[in-house]
C-alpha cells in the first residue's frame, strides 16, 4: 500500500465517515437501552402466574401424534391428544380409561371393546366419535412411521358412533398398555382430512397433515399447541372446549434448554420445571426447589455377542459369565448418580413382571476370574462399542464405558473402547457386528412384553448374535409369557424368563438411570410419569 | 473457524510490518535479539515446562491419570490440587498427561499441513496453468467450506478418534500454506536470480528446489509457528465436540467438555482449559518472536 | 514493490482468503476486453458459482461416505425392523434412488428453489435456515461491532505508543485473545456471569414464551427497535451480550493486531511525514492522515472476519445454547441430516463468495491498479 493517492485518500475518508456514523449511534443506543432491558426483566418475572415454563433438552421432530416417537414429542402431545386409555399419575402398571368410559377385554385377549365418553369434544367443539378413533389408528398404521408397530396385528372398527372395537390376530394382553401411549392419541378426523391427512393405505407418502398439526393441533386434550418451534420452544395454550377439568396453567411453555442451564433457570425462577438435570446437579438445588429423583424405564445394558463368527471370545459362555460377575454394578451407580438403580433384569423395576431387586447380580471377582480361567482365555482383549455423543439422564456413555473398562481390567479382561457417533454406532449395533456393546433400551410402552425383543432370534437378541435356537429354555419361556393372559401368570413367567437370561444370556443389564425432575416450590401436585415425564394439566 | 484461517493469513499479510517499527525514524537498539524480549522468554519457559511435563509425565504426575480411585467431583485440595472429575480421577495428573496428546499432535499436524500446503502451493505458483487452477480451486473449496463442519464430516466419515481429527485439521489447514507459498513463488519467479537460472537451463523442479526453497523457508516457518497454537485450538475444539480424543484419554478439550455437565464442579473444566490457553499463548508468543526475528523489514531496521 | 524476495507480504492477497492479486494476475488476460471491470466482475461471479457447485458436490460426497445410515438416524428400533417402514422412509426422502440420481434430483430441486426437507425438523430446509440465520447474523453483527470498537481502539493505541508499555500490554492482550479456546471461554463466562453472579440470563434469544417482535429483519434487537418495543429490545440485547462478547474475543485479538500494523504502515508514509513537517498536531495527523486510510483496509478485514464468524459460531452457539446456524449445523451433522447439511454448506459458501466478491470490488474501486493492471 505504498504510494497512496491523496485524492483517493479523501474519497475514502468520506466513505468511512458515512459508515462509521450510524455504527456509533447504534452502539450508543444499544448501551443505553441495555439498562431498560434489565428493568423489564424483573417486572416480567413477577407476572408468572398463568404460565408454566418447562425446560428440557429437546428431542423433538414432530408434534403429529401419528408420527410422534421422541421424548419431547411425547411430552407435548400427551396433554393435547387424549388417548382411549391412560395411566394415572406415575402408576404404569394399570391402564385407566380416558376417552373410553371403560374397557373390556375378551378372555382370549383378542377382542377389546371401548365405549367412548359421550361428553368428549375436540378443541373445535365437535364430539369425539368412534370414527375419529378408527381414523387415528389407521392413520398411525399407514403412516408406517415409528409408532406404527404399536398397532401391529390390530384392527380397529367402529361398532357404533360411540363404541370402538379392537381385534388382534393373536392373544395380545399388552394391548391396553400400548393404547395408553400418546402416539395413539385421537385426532379430529374431519379437520385433519381437510388439511391433507389420510388414513388410507399409502398414507406414508400421501398424508400431508404433519405441518398443519404441528402448528394447529386437533386433539381433545386439555391443551392446544399454539406455537411449535422445533429448535426452541413449544407453547401449549389451555383448550377452552376441554370436556374434563380445566388445567390450572393457561399457558405451558416447553423450552429447549441444555441441562446445565436448567439448573440455573429453576433456581432463578425463570422456569418452573426442569426435566434433564443430572443427579449431581439435583444435589445442588435440593432445599431450594422440589426434586423428584427415581429410576427411569430405560435400561442400560452390556452385551457380549453370542455369535462365534463375530467374536470367538465374547460368544464363550464362560467369558460372558466373567463379564457378568466382573462388572461392579455399585460403582456404575456412582457414575449414574443418586436415584439410579441397578437393573436386576432387563425389565424396568416398576413394570409388571420386573425381577425382584434381591435377584440382581452382585459382583463376584473370584467367580469372574474362575469363569475366565475356565474359558481358557488368557488376558482377553475385546472391543466395546458405544454411541459417543449420547448422554442419557446425565450419564455420558463414554464415562460409563470407561468405568466398565476399569471394572473389567480388575478381573483380567482388557476392554478397548470403540466410540462412534450414534448414527454410525447404531449401524453396527443393528447389524449385530459388535463384539461387545454398551447400549440402552427405552420402553416403548410400559409392559414387560416390550422386552421380549431381547430373547433369542428377536430384534435386540439378534444384535447380540443371539440366534433363534440358541437357548431353548429362554425361547420357550418367552413364548409362554407372550400369550399368558392372567396377571399372576405373566408376572411369574416374565420373572422366570429374566432369571434364565441372567444365567446364560449374552445380555448384562446394568442400570436404570435416574430421572431428575426439579420444580420450583410454587408447583404443586408434581409426580413423575415414566412415559411422558409429567402431567402438565394436573399440576396445581 | 474461518476466522482462524483468516487470522493466520492476516498475521503474515497484514501484520507484515511486524511488531517492530516499520517507520525508519524509530530504531530498535541494535544488537538486541527479539529472543531476549520478555514475551519470548515467557513463551520459551511455558513451552519448556510443558515439554518437560510431557516427557516426565509418568514421573511427575502424582497419580495414574486413568485410575478411578477417588470419590467423584472432589474440589481442589492438598490431596488433589486440581480436584477430581466425574469418574473420580485426579485432574492434575490428567492435565499433565494431556501434554503428551496435545503437543506432539499439534506439531505433527502443523508439519503435515505445512509440507502438503507448501508443495502444492509452490507447484501451483511455479508451473501455473491447469495445475495452478486445480490446486487453487481445491484450496478455495476447502476455504469456502465451513471448517468445523468439514472437519466434523471428515471425522464422522472416518470414525471419531485422534488420528482422524488430526487428518481433518490437516485437510482444513493446508490451503493457508498453499496460498501464501503460491503468492511468494509468483513473485519470486519474476526475480532476477530465478530468471538467470532458467536462462542457464535449469529445470522447473530444480528452480523450485534450489532457488525458491530457501526463500520460502522463512515465511513458511513463521506461518507454521503461528499455526501451532491454532492447531492446538482446533484439535481440542474437535475433542470438545466429542470428535477427537475419546474416553478415557486425558485430552484437554475432552476434559473441558466433561466439565460442562456439572458447573458446580468448575475445576473439572477450568484447569484443562487453562492448560490449552497457556500452551497456545506460549506458541503464539514464540511465533510472534520468530516472525520478528525473520521479518526482513525488521532485519533492515536493525541494520540501519 | 519490496526488494526483499523473502518478504512474506509481497502477495497482498495472502492477507485475505480471496486474493485481489489473483484478480490482478488474471488482469492481463481479462483486460483485453473493452470493459475490463465488467469482465472482472463476470469472471469472479462465475468462479463463485462454480465454487458453490463444487461445495454441493463435496458436501454430498462427504455426507454419503459417512458409514452411518439416515434410516438409523430417523427410525426407532421397532420401525427399523419393519421393512415397510424403512421402504416408506427411503421413498419419502428419495434415498431409494442411486447416488448420482439423488444428486441430480437435489440440484434440480435447488434450481426450483427447493432445498429439500430436513429429516430432523420435518420442515423445509429453507424455513429452518430462515429461522436460524438471523439469530447467528444478529450474534455475529454485535460481535463484529464489539470487536471493531475494541480492536481498532486498542490497535491505534498500540500503534501510536509502539514499543512502549501500552503497546506491550496490548500485544499480550491481543495474543491472549487469539489464543483463547472459545468453547472454554464460553463455559467460564457462563459459569461466572450467569451461574455465580446471576447477571445474565442465558439460553435462547428471548425469555420463555415471550413473543418475538414483528419479523422485519429477523434480528430481534433491530426489529424491536424498529417497532419501538424497548422492553423486548432490552431483553433481546441482554441475552445477546454474553455470546457476542465470547465470539468477539478472538476477533478483538485479530483486529487489534491488524489495526496496529495498518496504522504503523500508514504512519510511515511520506504524506504523514509531510503533515508532521507542516507542524500539524500529532492528534490531527493520526486522525486525518493515518486513521482514514487505515480504516478502509480494517473495514475490509472486518467484513471477511464477519463472514468467517457466521460459520464459526458452532462452538459458541452450542455451549451457550444460541439457536443459530452453528447449533443447527452441528445437530444436522450429528443426525446425518443430509438436506440440512447441504443447506448449511451451501449457505456458508454463498456468503463466502459474496463477501469475497464485494471485497474484490471494493479493492477494485479503491485501487484502480488492481482491476487495470
Amino acid at each position: 500500500m505504498q504510494g497512496n493517492h491523496p485524492i483517493g485518500d479523501s474519497r475514502r475518508a468520506k466513505a468511512v465517515r458515512r459508515a462509521a456514523a450510524p455504527l456509533a449511534v447504534t452502539v450508543a443506543a444499544a448501551l443505553m437501552l441495555a439498562a431498560c432491558g434489565g428493568a423489564k426483566k424483573q417486572s416480567g418475572e413477577a407476572e408468572g402466574g398463568g404460565t408454566l415454563v418447562v425446560d428440557t433438552s429437546f428431542s423433538l421432530k414432530t408434534a403429529d401424534p401419528g408420527r410422534t416417537f421422541e421424548p419431547t414429542g411425547i411430552l407435548v402431545t400427551r396433554p393435547v391428544y387424549d388417548t382411549l386409555l391412560t395411566f394415572a399419575g406415575g402408576d404404569v402398571t394399570k391402564p385407566v380409561p380416558l376417552l373410553a368410559a371403560s374397557y373390556e377385554a375378551a378372555p382370549d385377549a383378542k377382542t377389546f371393546t371401548f365405549p367412548l365418553r359421550p361428553e368428549a369434544k375436540f378443541s373445535d367443539g365437535s364430539p369425539v366419535t368412534a370414527k375419529d378413533v378408527v381414523f387415528s389408528f389407521n392413520r398411525v398404521k399407514n403412516l408406517k412411521g415409528n409408532p406404527a408397530f404399536l398397532l401391529d396385528g390390530v384392527t380397529a372398527t367402529a361398532k357404533d358412533e360411540h363404541t370402538v372395537v379392537l381385534t388382534t390376530e393373536a392373544a395380545d394382553p399388552a394391548l391396553p398398555f400400548r393404547i395408553a401411549t400418546p402416539a395413539l392419541g385421537v385426532v379430529n378426523s374431519k379437520v385433519v382430512t381437510a388439511h391433507g391427512g389420510t388414513d388410507a393405505a399409502g398414507a406414508d407418502q400421501g398424508d400431508k397433515a404433519e405441518q398443519f398439526l404441528n402448528t394447529d393441533s386437533q386433539g381433545s386434550g386439555p391443551y392446544k399447541i399454539t406455537k411449535y418451534d422445533v429448535g426452541t420452544e413449544v407453547i401449549l395454550t389451555r383448550n377452552d372446549n376441554y370436556w374434563g377439568a380445566k388445567p390450572k396453567y393457561a399457558k405451558v411453555v416447553v423450552r429447549n434448554v441444555p441441562a446445565n442451564t436448567q439448573q440455573l433457570n429453576v433456581l432463578s425462577g425463570e422456569s418452573q420445571i426442569s426435566l434433564d438435570m443430572s443427579p449431581d446437579q439435583a444435589a445442588k438445588v435440593k432445599g431450594q426447589a422440589q426434586v423428584l429423583q427415581q429410576p427411569t424405564p430405560t435400561t442400560a445394558f452390556l452385551f457380549s455377542n453370542d455369535n462365534p463368527a463375530t467374536s470367538p471370545i465374547t460368544s464363550n459362555k464362560d467369558f460372558q459369565e466373567a463379564v457378568r460377575y466382573g462388572v461392579d454394578y455399585k460403582s456404575l451407580l456412582d457414575v449414574a448418580g443418586a436415584g439410579s438403580a441397578q437393573a436386576a433384569g432387563i425389565v424396568p423395576s416398576f413394570f409388571t413382571g420386573a425381577l425382584d431387586p434381591a435377584k440382581a447380580i452382585v459382583r463376584d471377582i473370584p467367580r469372574a476370574k474362575a469363569a475366565l480361567a475356565r474359558a481358557g482365555l488368557n488376558n482377553p482383549s475385546v472391543d466395546l462399542y458405544y454411541a459417543s455423543d449420547v448422554t442419557i439422564n446425565g450419564i455420558n456413555f463414554g464415562d460409563l464405558g470407561a468405568r466398565v473398562q476399569a471394572n473389567l481390567k480388575e478381573v483380567g479382561i482388557t476392554i478397548n473402547l470403540k466410540p462412534a457417533p450414534t448414527q454410525t454406532a447404531l449401524d453396527s449395533y443393528r447389524n449385530g457386528t459388535e463384539a461387545m456393546g454398551l447400549w440402552w433400551w427405552q420402553a416403548d410402552y410400559p409392559d414387560a412384553s416390550d422386552y421380549l425383543a431381547f430373547t433369542p432370534g428377536e430384534l435386540v437378541g439378534l444384535r447380540a448374535g443371539w440366534k433363534k435356537d440358541a437357548n431353548a429354555e429362554v425361547s420357550a419361556l418367552a413364548q409362554q409369557a407372550k400369550v399368558a393372559t392372567s396377571d399372576a401368570e405373566r408376572v411369574q413367567l416374565y420373572r422366570q424368563l429374566q432369571e434364565a437370561m441372567n444365567k446364560t444370556g449374552p445380555f448384562i443389564p446394568l442400570l436404570q438411570p435416574a430421572q431428575v425432575i426439579a420444580a420450583n416450590n410454587s408447583v404443586k401436585n408434581l409426580h413423575y410419569n415414566p412415559i411422558w415425564y409429567i402431567d402438565v394439566d394436573k399440576l396445581g | 473457524m474461518n476466522a482462524t484461517r483468516l487470522f493466520l493469513g492476516d498475521r503474515l499479510g497484514a501484520d507484515r510490518t511486524g511488531t517492530d517499527d516499520p517507520a525508519p525514524r524509530r530504531k530498535r537498539r541494535p544488537g538486541k535479539s527479539p529472543w531476549r524480549s520478555p514475551l519470548a522468554i515467557t513463551g520459551i519457559v511455558i513451552i519448556g515446562v510443558f515439554l518437560i511435563a510431557a516427557v516426565l509425565a509418568s514421573v511427575i504426575s502424582p497419580e495414574d491419570p486413568l485410575a478411578q480411585k477417588w470419590p467423584k467431583y472432589q474440589s481442589p485440595s492438598g490431596e488433589h490440587w486440581f480436584g477430581t472429575d466425574q469418574l473420580g480421577r485426579d485432574i492434575l495428573s490428567r492435565v499433565i498427561h494431556g501434554t503428551r496428546i496435545s503437543l506432539p499432535l499439534a506439531l505433527l499436524l502443523v508439519v503435515l499441513a505445512m509440507v502438503i500446503g507448501t508443495v502444492l502451493g509452490a507447484v501451483a505458483g511455479y508451473f501455473g496453468g491447469w495445475i495452478d487452477m486445480v490446486v487453487m480451486r481445491c484450496a478455495d473449496l476447502v476455504l469456502a467450506f465451513p471448517a468445523i463442519i468439514l472437519a466434523m464430516a471428515v471425522v464422522a466419515a472416518l470414525g471419531p478418534n485422534l488420528t482422524n481429527a488430526v487428518l481433518a485439521v490437516v485437510i482444513v489447514s493446508w490451503p493457508t500454506y498453499a496460498r501464501v507459498v503460491r503468492g511468494l513463488v509468483l513473485t519470486l519467479r519474476q526475480s532476477d536470480f530465478v530468471q538467470a537460472d532458467r536462462l542457464l537451463g535449469a529445470s522447473g523442479w530444480r528452480v523450485l528446489a534450489v532457488d525458491l526453497r530457501p526463500n520460502l523457508a522463512g515465511p513458511v516457518a513463521v506461518l507454521a509457528a503461528l499455526d501451532l497454537g491454532n492447531a492446538v485450538l482446533l484439535l481440542s475444539g474437535l475433542s470438545f465436540l466429542g470428535l477427537g480424543a475419546q474416553p478415557p484419554a486425558a485430552e484437554w478439550g475432552a476434559m473441558v467438555n466433561a466439565g460442562s455437565a456439572n458447573f458446580d464442579a468448575w475445576w473439572v473444566a477450568v484447569f484443562p482449559g487453562a492448560a490449552i490457553l497457556l500452551s497456545v499463548l506460549a506458541f503464539n508468543f514464540l511465533g510472534d518472536t520468530l516472525r520478528d526475528a525473520l521479518d526482513p523489514r525488521t532485519a533492515r531496521a536493525i541494520r540501519k | 514493490m519490496s526488494t526483499s524476495s523473502a518478504d512474506p507480504t509481497v502477495d497482498r492477497g495472502t492477507s485475505r482468503p480471496a486474493a485481489p492479486r489473483k484478480g490482478a494476475a488474471a488482469g492481463p488476460r481479462t483486460a483485453r476486453g473493452s470493459h475490463p471491470f465488467a469482465r472482472f466482475v463476470l469472471v469472479r461471479l462465475s468462479v463463485g458459482l462454480l465454487l458453490c457447485l463444487g461445495i454441493t458436490i463435496l458436501a454430498f460426497v462427504l455426507t454419503h461416505s459417512v458409514p452411518g445410515d439416515p434410516v438409523a438416524a430417523n427410525l426407532g428400533d421397532r420401525a427399523q425392523n419393519d421393512p415397510a417402514a424403512v421402504a416408506a422412509f427411503k421413498k419419502k426422502n428419495g434415498l431409494d434412488e442411486s447416488l448420482p440420481s439423488q444428486y441430480g434430483t437435489y440440484l434440480n430441486n435447488l434450481l426450483h428453489g427447493d432445498m429439500g426437507t430436513s429429516q430432523q425438523t420435518h420442515r423445509p430446509v429453507w424455513d429452518d435456515l430462515a429461522d436460524r440465520v438471523p439469530a447467528s447474523l444478529e450474534l455475529a453483527l454485535v460481535a463484529i461491532v464489539l470487536a471493531l470498537v475494541i480492536g481498532v481502539g486498542l490497535g491505534i493505541v498500540a500503534a501510536v505508543t509502539r514499543n512502549r508499555w501500552p503497546d506491550r500490554i496490548i500485544r499480550v492482550v491481543s495474543l491472549a485473545g487469539v489464543s483463547m479456546p472459545v468453547f472454554w471461554l464460553a463455559q467460564v463466562a457462563f459459569y461466572l456471569f450467569s451461574f455465580k453472579l446471576g447477571w445474565i440470563q442465558a439460553g435462547g434469544r428471548l425469555s420463555p414464551g415471550a413473543i418475538p417482535p414483528q419479523d422485519i429483519t429477523g434480528l430481534y434487537t433491530l426489529d424491536s427497535l424498529l417497532t419501538g418495543d424497548l422492553g423486548t429490545f432490552g431483553e433481546a440485547f441482554s441475552r445477546l451480550v454474553l455470546p457476542a462478547c465470547v465470539l468477539a474475543a478472538f476477533n478483538i485479538g485479530v483486529l487489534t493486531r491488524f489495526t496496529r500494523a495498518a496504522v504503523l504502515e500508514a504512519l510511515g508514509n511520506d504524506y504523514v511525514r509531510a503533515a508532521r513537517a507542516k507542524g500539524l498536531p500529532e492528534f490531527t495527523v493520526v486522525r486525518r492522515h493515518v486513521l482514514r486510510p487505515a480504516l478502509t483496509s480494517i473495514l475490509t478485514v472486518a467484513g471477511l472476519t464477519f463472514g468467517g464468524m457466521l460459520a464459526g459460531t458452532v462452538l459458541v452457539e452450542n455451549v451457550l445454547s444460541w439457536p443459530g446456524l452453528g447449533q443447527y449445523a452441528y445437530k444436522s451433522a450429528l443426525n446425518l441430516d443430509l438436506p440440512s447439511i447441504m443447506g448449511v454448506c451451501l449457505f456458508v459458501a454463498v456468503v463466502y463468495v459474496v463477501i469475497n466478491l464485494l471485497v474484490d470490488l471494493l479493492y477494485g474501486v479503491i485501487d484502480p491498479r488492481i482491476r487495470l493492471s
